[in-house]
């Protein structure tokens, strides 16, 4: 990926401020019941079967984890 | 940066060895479950009497305490950290955004015992989950548990 495609970093600390804040329990439960579209559904369906399908055990998902964040980390220096 | 040394595995082992009463909770636990989530550190609700045992299980790992256990005690949690950074949670119970007090008790006898190779790890029931997600409710805590709700759809089929 080209680093003219990379956020700068005041966005990325913007964005964590953003989704880090404490919502109070009106707004966070709006998030939650929030309506799911079907596609939507599907999607996040269709993702955790792929990964349960090809990190079929939990020791298998931990070490997926390790690497893209690593990979993640890598792509914001 | 992250330690590309840190052996997760025998980490999680030694934390199971020492009998500290540490449930994994956060993203890392939702990993466990089957949710490609992304994650940075390791969060745990530890029982308040076990802070000693976790520290002395993690210090191999060159894994300081940034609290002593009285202090941490006081506050409700502390971090461990190094290149890692493992936040602990110590209260017996906290309040969820809606006034639910959940209580590390009731997690812990609802737990669920995870095999990963070489070690155990105890992670609390989806549900329990859903209710640590209440506890920060932050709008990340909200989308994990519209996940955590899908992942129980996979679970059902």
């Amino acid at each position: 990926m080209s680093d003219r495609r990379l956020p700068s970093l005041s966005a990325v600390q913007a964005t964590a401020r953003f989704s880090n804040r404490r919502l109070t329990p009106e707004e966070f439960q709006a998030y939650v019941d929030a309506p799911v579209s079907e596609a939507e559904r599907e999607e996040a369906l269709r993702l955790i079967r792929w990964f349960k399908k090809r990190y079929p055990t939990p020791a298998e998902r931990l070490a997926y984890a390790q690497r893209s964040y690593a990979r993640w980390t890598a792509h914001q220096r | 940066m992250r330690g590309s040394a840190f052996d997760e595995i025998s980490f999680f082992s030694a934390i199971e060895a020492s009998g500290a009463r540490a449930l994994l909770i956060g993203r890392r636990a939702l990993v466990v479950l089957g949710l490609p989530v992304l994650t940075a550190g390791y969060d745990f609700w530890l029982h308040s009497e076990d802070i000693e045992k976790l520290n002395e299980a993690t210090r191999p790992f060159d894994l300081a305490p940034n609290r002593d256990p009285n202090d941490a005690r006081r506050v409700g949690r502390y971090a461990l950290e190094n290149d890692e950074h493992i936040d602990v949670l110590v209260s017996d119970a906290r309040t969820a955004v809606d006034g639910f007090e959940v209580r590390f008790d009731d997690l812990w006898s609802r737990r669920t015992s995870v095999d990963i190779g070489a070690a155990q790890v105890f992670i609390p029931s989806i549900d329990d989950l859903i209710l640590t997600k209440r506890i920060a409710a932050r709008p990340k805590d909200a989308e994990d548990i519209r996940l955590l709700e899908r992942l129980k759809e996979v679970r059902d089929e």
